[in-house]
């Protein structure tokens, strides 16, 4: 459609060509255990499992205009022991999609980061566009009585995300 | 396409006319409707009678942003690059989008019988009048996201600016010669709303930083509402989208029409006065009223503060909380913190108002025969002449409309020319918050007792209408009979 009449050439269809791709960031979950509470639990077991609902990805905004992005995550150790924290996607039939897997030291440790991309030269999209909940667990992979000489020593799990959509 | 080529056409064409300044107007003696705009302005006849539906056929208005030629010119630059550069860096909260429109269904003037001092006029026009303020900062929110860069950025909610209405106005006005140099005018109006809604005054902000208990934080304050009256029963004509929406939304707009939509009343106030035979100074206040809205009210609200650091799971502490619906419980949490609501509480709009105020000086003796003698009777009468006898008037306007954001203001010099009684011309030069290039020109031509008078703004910009940040048009038929017919 175009419109001229005492005026330059104007082209509506540009309209059509007008893309809107918002950055949008959040937390997504976090986790975080004393040194104490974990010594209650029988080393090599579990200290922490849970499956929660997680509808942030499904949400029919996020679903519908994903074109990629970014899921960071930050672990500290101030605990006496090395552990091991496992995050599982889970479709709505509660089978893993991926997983994110964390093998930190004992402390004292730097802060571990990563980057997981998804999207163009990541991860599939589907994994998030199909996650309709996320199993976190940590498991202690040392003992059940030292402490750690750091201040209230824990274990300390962050995420966020950075999606790019298309709302136009 | 051409859905969307419509609806961009209609929204950019608003803002290729301005909002309710109608300087060429105001003055401009020889046209009945200027008592429109100075219930107490001179007038010369001894009755008019404004043809039905077409004697006011008005539409204006205004951007002091981007213009249609700006984003849509076919000139190969990507549209994308055009909003970026335009509009989300060019404009800010300040700008605007603003049309109104008017067309009057009949207008009736007369001189009094018994009282010749006085002029009677009354009538019914409609009104359509809408102003949307740049939401700088939600754009900004809408297009970039609060990620990356953004991350620290304050987002104010405030910026949402927005007021719209269609009304109908019944109207009765008097104007009354109070001395021979002294005109006085009101004029009691009577709203019958069609539609109106209004999103002012609002209040907030949207944080996302660096999180204490996660990597991020996303924070949000408002005190936000839009008011809404007369539009959830078109809505819902529409939606249904049944064999009868065409003659259900005329049947729904009729009503409205004739006094079934939210009432309201106003008042118009005028006056002239002539320092000496050739100089004048005039004033009015317009639209000093308000529409009561208790019809298909539906209101929303949007208030609290909320921080959102997602998932949080603290042990030893939310031991007993695990296998709980987490998510529904940060949904929950939110959604009570920052309740979005309905409501159908009665409220009160008021009309946006407008002041006039002028000065002339008339020079230039016409012909003898164009002289009238003073009759004692509503026309202004200066030493024996009507200031009809002189040729030329220049002028000095100030208007002023009260905004959703404050004050706006336009100031205008004029130069009129009278070719005796049955053509009179007139241009203007105009400054506001749109142009600082607006040159009008307007005319009133009479045969026998039709007259036909159009006036038309920012000239200039005619040329390429689609670059003009404003636009004005108004035209109109009347029959008069001349006060010594």
């Amino acid at each position: 459609m175009s419109f001229q009449a005492c005026s330059d050439k104007q082209n509506f269809d540009q309209f059509d060509d007008l893309q809107i791709t918002p950055l949008v960031a959040s937390s997504l979950f976090s986790v975080e255990v004393t040194e104490p509470f974990i010594n209650t639990i029988p080393a090599v077991n579990a200290f922490y499992s849970e499956t929660f609902n997680f509808d942030a990805f499904t949400e029919r905004f996020v679903a519908e205009s994903l074109l990629e992005g970014t899921i960071s995550y930050e672990i500290e150790n101030t605990t006496s022991k090395p552990v091991t924290l496992v995050i599982e996607f889970l479709d709505a039939g509660g089978n893993a999609l991926d997983a994110e897997r964390f093998d930190i030291p004992a402390a004292p440790t730097a802060l571990l980061t990563r980057d997981v991309a998804y999207g163009a030269g990541g991860k599939a999209l589907d994994i998030l566009i199909n996650t309709t909940d996320l199993r976190v667990t940590g498991v202690n992979l040392g003992d059940n009585t030292s402490t750690s000489t750091e201040t209230e020593p824990k274990i300390s799990l962050k995420s966020a995300a950075e999606f790019l959509v298309q709302v136009k | 396409m051409k859905f969307y080529g419509i609806l961009i056409f209609l929204f950019f064409s608003s803002v290729l006319m301005r909002s309710q300044n109608r300087q060429l107007l105001f003055d401009f003696d020889e046209i009945p409707q200027s008592l429109m705009v100075n219930p107490g302005a001179d007038t010369y006849h001894k009755c008019h009678v404004g043809v039905p539906v077409i004697s006011v056929f008005m539409v204006q208005g205004a951007t002091s942003g981007v213009t249609v030629n700006d984003i849509f010119a076919d000139d190969g630059v990507d549209i994308n690059l055009k909003v970026r550069e335009r509009m989300l860096d060019g404009m800010n909260s300040r700008d605007d989008f603003s049309i109104t429109s008017q067309i009057e269904a009949f207008y009736v003037g007369f001189q009094g019988k018994n009282r010749p001092e006085n002029y009677y006029s009354f009538g019914m026009y409609g009104e359509t009048d809408i102003i949307v303020y740049w939401p700088e900062d939600l754009a900004r929110l809408a297009f970039d996201g609060n990620g990356g860069p953004n991350i620290g950025r304050q987002f104010d909610l405030g910026d949402l600016n927005l007021r719209g209405e269609m009304t109908n106005v019944f109207h009765f006005g008097i104007r009354k010669k109070v001395k021979d140099n002294l005109t006085l005018g009101f004029r009691a109006k009577l709203y019958s709303n069609i539609f109106n809604f209004k999103s002012t005054n609002n209040q907030g902000t949207f944080l996302t930083t660096e999180g204490e208990d996660n990597i991020l934080s996303n924070s949000i304050t408002a005190d936000m509402g839009l008011q809404t009256a007369g539009l959830n029963e078109i809505r819902d004509i529409l939606r249904d989208d049944t064999d009868t929406t065409r003659e259900d939304l005329t049947s729904l707009f009729t009503n409205r029409l004739l006094l079934g939509g939210n009432l309201g009343l106003g008042l118009d106030l005028g006056f002239t006065y002539e320092l000496n035979e050739q100089t004048q100074i005039s004033g009015s206040v317009l639209d000093l009223g308000f529409i009561y809205n208790s019809k298909d009210v539906l209101s929303y609200t949007l208030e609290g503060s909320a921080v959102n650091e997602g998932i949080n799971v603290l042990l030893p502490e939310d031991i007993n909380s695990i296998g709980e619906d987490r998510w529904q419980q940060l949904v929950d949490e939110i959604e009570a913190a920052l309740p979005f609501e309905e409501n159908e509480d009665n409220y009160i709009m008021l009309r946006p108002v407008k002041l006039y105020g002028s000065i002339t000086h008339d020079w230039g003796e016409g012909a003898s025969g164009t002289r009238r003698e003073n009759c004692g009777c509503a026309i202004n009468v200066r030493g024996g002449s009507s200031e009809q006898y002189y040729r030329n008037r220049v002028g000095g306007l100030l208007y002023m409309i009260k905004r959703p954001l404050g004050v706006q203001a336009a100031l205008t010099g004029s130069y009129q020319r009278r070719f005796g009684r049955n053509f009179s011309v007139k241009t203007s030069y105009t400054i506001d918050k749109y142009s600082f290039s607006n040159v009008g020109l307007g005319l009133a031509l009479n045969a026998g007792p039709v007259q036909f008078y159009i006036l038309g703004d920012n000239l200039l910009s005619y040329q390429n209408i689609a670059d003009s940040n404003y636009a004005s048009l108004q035209f109109g038929f009347n029959i008069l009979s001349w006060n010594d017919n």
